[in-house]
């Protein structure tokens, strides 16, 4: 649940409790709320993200990358791309950093409910994803069959790849599939190819399925062309896209996709679509 | 809804007791060209018969660039600066203005309120002013030359005074208390503003009805209308700074010399700049002037619910303050096929 001041660009104080590094670029932030009232009804859904406030630089857009069952805790994993990230990626445990949102749709995972669960991640696309597996794992009873599928060019680039692999053994008892596999790698050991390759080893049935998808165009365009000839029910295929979420609440104009029938802001209409938008409304991937 | 009448002298003194009531700007005439809101000393000045002016009223209420917050870095403290809003009289706004400012109460005031604009908006008053088009304009065609909300009142051109809308409860209290320079509404003056309403109508360069143009600019995507005219375009964001429901802005954190304090603050930007879609790591969702010029013509014709026409009102100023002289209205009318004088 979204909980704004009178202002809604004003932020709420978070402390970062724990940084914990991923890859060379990316590292795991975990936030607490400072404000107990707040850290107790902040809520949000799977694929929401929070502009993250850094005084001095800015705010940027990160999507929320924990299970929303933890209250008053939140997870960010985060790139260190550009001059706001940078500054964040230097914070030490204890530090104070401003947090506004959840802001976005989500995936609608109360349509999740009673199907089976595909994950389908490529490089940074697993950090709004794991909100969904880990959700999906907290509400185990709510789902049945679930695959994860998560991508990377180089295995040093794999993210959450100890965790999930880490997972396994349990995993296999669970009904759950993990599949990591890399494309360029020619070093890892384990699997290798893109999503649609490995496609065989989910342990989902088409008719009964969502999906949750993140990841570049190119690997959404191959995977709708895979699930749709599969038989995929097209209703449950969701994808996250990325854009220059500056506001987040759908003013500053900055997030803005579409076409002349169909003008969205990526911040307040998404950044979650279903197939039948992607496919009416030209640009989106 | 209720009418009165007034005469044009009786207008200069009903702007005298708007000017005591609160900053009273209208259009005057800044160059050989252009107009633009002026705050008003002497109410002879206001200019009644004007064409557009080159900032439109938003900037009244959506400021050019703003102070959002006070912040300290090493308290972590972010502080929001209260805004100081004065009574705003715009006097003189046409129907495609109007609209532009429910366009922008659609977006500012919608679930998620901006306090900022909320702050300003509601100690504005909006007096408008009919107008005769010219052949930059087509508010006709975008459903827009007659409004019938926004206003608290609205100024009818007669021969001899003008034909005054109550739109509003605002409205009504500025009339009210100078009895003294209202009159009732006359058959005669009925007829007057039907006439003017005639003629008006007859002045447009173009007739119809844009609805179905959001359809024809999707259907022709690769239309060469594109190519051709963002070769053309420099760039420069004019025709979004000028635009009545252009709203995009950027936001920038100003850190004090003495690196513990600072300013948030936000300024308006345009789709047409490259910075709009860049993001981290050099990757930009717009990254050609192709890209952003195509952007502008389809967020300029999607559908506002709120209002239920375009997001563009047809006011023309993107193409009479256009460096480079693209014409919009006659680059739409040729993906959609449509016939006119341009």
């Amino acid at each position: 649940m979204l909980i704004t001041k009178d202002n809604i660009y004003d932020t709420h104080k978070c402390r970062l409790l724990r940084k914990y590094e991923l890859t060379e670029h990316e590292s795991l932030f975990l936030f607490r709320f400072e404000d107990p009232e707040v850290a107790q009804n902040w809520r949000y859904l799977p694929g929401q993200f929070v502009e993250l406030s850094m005084l001095g630089y800015g705010e940027v857009p990160i999507s929320i990358c924990s299970s929303a069952r933890r209250m008053g805790f939140f997870e960010l994993c985060i790139r260190n791309a550009g001059r706001v990230t940078d500054r964040i990626h230097k914070l030490q445990p204890g530090d104070i950093v401003g947090i506004r949102g959840p802001y976005g749709n989500g995936f609608p995972v109360d349509q999740f409910h009673g199907r089976d669960l595909l994950c389908v991640a490529a490089g940074l696309g697993m950090a709004p994803l794991r909100s969904v597996f880990l959700y999906a794992i907290d509400n185990r009873w709510l789902f049945g069959n679930i695959t994860i599928i998560n991508t990377a060019r180089y295995g040093k680039e794999l993210l959450f790849q100890k965790e999930l692999e880490a997972m396994k053994d349990i995993a296999t008892a669970e009904n759950i599939a993990i599949i990591q596999s890399t494309t360029r790698d020619p070093d890892w050991p384990g699997l290798k190819g893109r999503a649609t390759e490995h496609m065989d080893k989910a342990n989902v049935d088409p008719k009964n399925c969502a999906v949750a998808m993140c990841g570049p165009p190119a690997m959404y365009r191959g995977m709708f062309n895979y699930l749709v000839d599969a038989g995929y029910d097209p209703r449950y295929i969701f994808v996250t896209l990325e854009r220059r979420m500056k506001c987040g609440v759908g003013k500053c104009g900055h997030c803005n996709i579409g076409t002349a029938t169909s003008w969205k802001y990526a911040c307040k209409d998404g950044p979650v679509f279903d197939y039948y938008a992607i496919i009416s409304i030209p640009g989106l991937i | 809804m209720r009418y009165v009448k007034i005469s044009k002298e009786n207008t200069y003194k009903f702007l005298e007791h708007l000017k005591a009531t609160g900053a009273l700007y209208a259009p005057q005439k800044i160059s050989d060209r252009f107009y633009d809101f002026c705050a008003i000393s002497d109410v002879h000045d206001v200019e009644f018969e004007y064409d557009r002016t080159i900032r439109p009223p938003r900037r009244f209420f959506h400021l050019p660039d703003e102070k959002m917050f006070n912040f300290d870095m090493t308290r972590h403290e972010l502080t929001p600066v209260k805004t100081q809003a004065e009574h705003i009289i715009l006097f003189g706004v046409h129907s495609c203005d109007i609209v532009g400012l429910r366009i922008m109460d659609a977006e500012f005031l919608d679930e998620q309120k901006d306090s900022y604009y909320e702050t300003r908006r509601k100690k504005g008053i909006i007096i408008g002013l009919s107008c005769l088009p010219d052949e930059y304009c087509f508010c006709n065609v975008r459903r827009i030359e007659f409004v019938d909300a926004g206003f608290d009142l609205f100024f009818h051109e007669l021969p001899d005074g003008f034909l005054v809308r109550v739109g509003t409860v605002t409205g009504h209290k500025l009339v009210d208390p100078h009895p003294e320079l209202f009159e009732e509404v006359s058959a005669d003056d009925t007829k007057n503003m039907e006439l003017f309403e005639e003629k008006r109508s007859s002045m447009f360069s173009i007739y119809g009805n844009w609805d179905n143009l959001r359809y024809f600019l999707e259907l022709r995507m690769d239309h060469p209308m594109y190519d051709r005219e963002s070769e053309i375009c420099l760039g420069c964001g004019n025709c979004t700074l000028t635009c009545p429901t252009c709203r995009c802005y950027d936001v920038k954190d100003l850190p004090a010399i003495n690196q513990v304090n600072g300013e948030r603050v936000r300024f308006w930007d345009s789709c047409q700049f490259r910075s709009h879609g860049l993001v981290a790591g050099d990757h930009n969702f717009r990254a050609t002037k192709k890209d952003r010029f195509f952007n502008r013509y389809h967020c300029k014709n999607a559908y506002c619910p709120e209002t239920t026409t375009s997001y563009c009102v047809g006011c023309g100023r993107c193409t009479y303050f256009c460096p480079a002289e693209i014409n919009f209205k006659r680059n739409l009318m040729e993906i959609a096929g449509y016939r006119g004088a341009v």
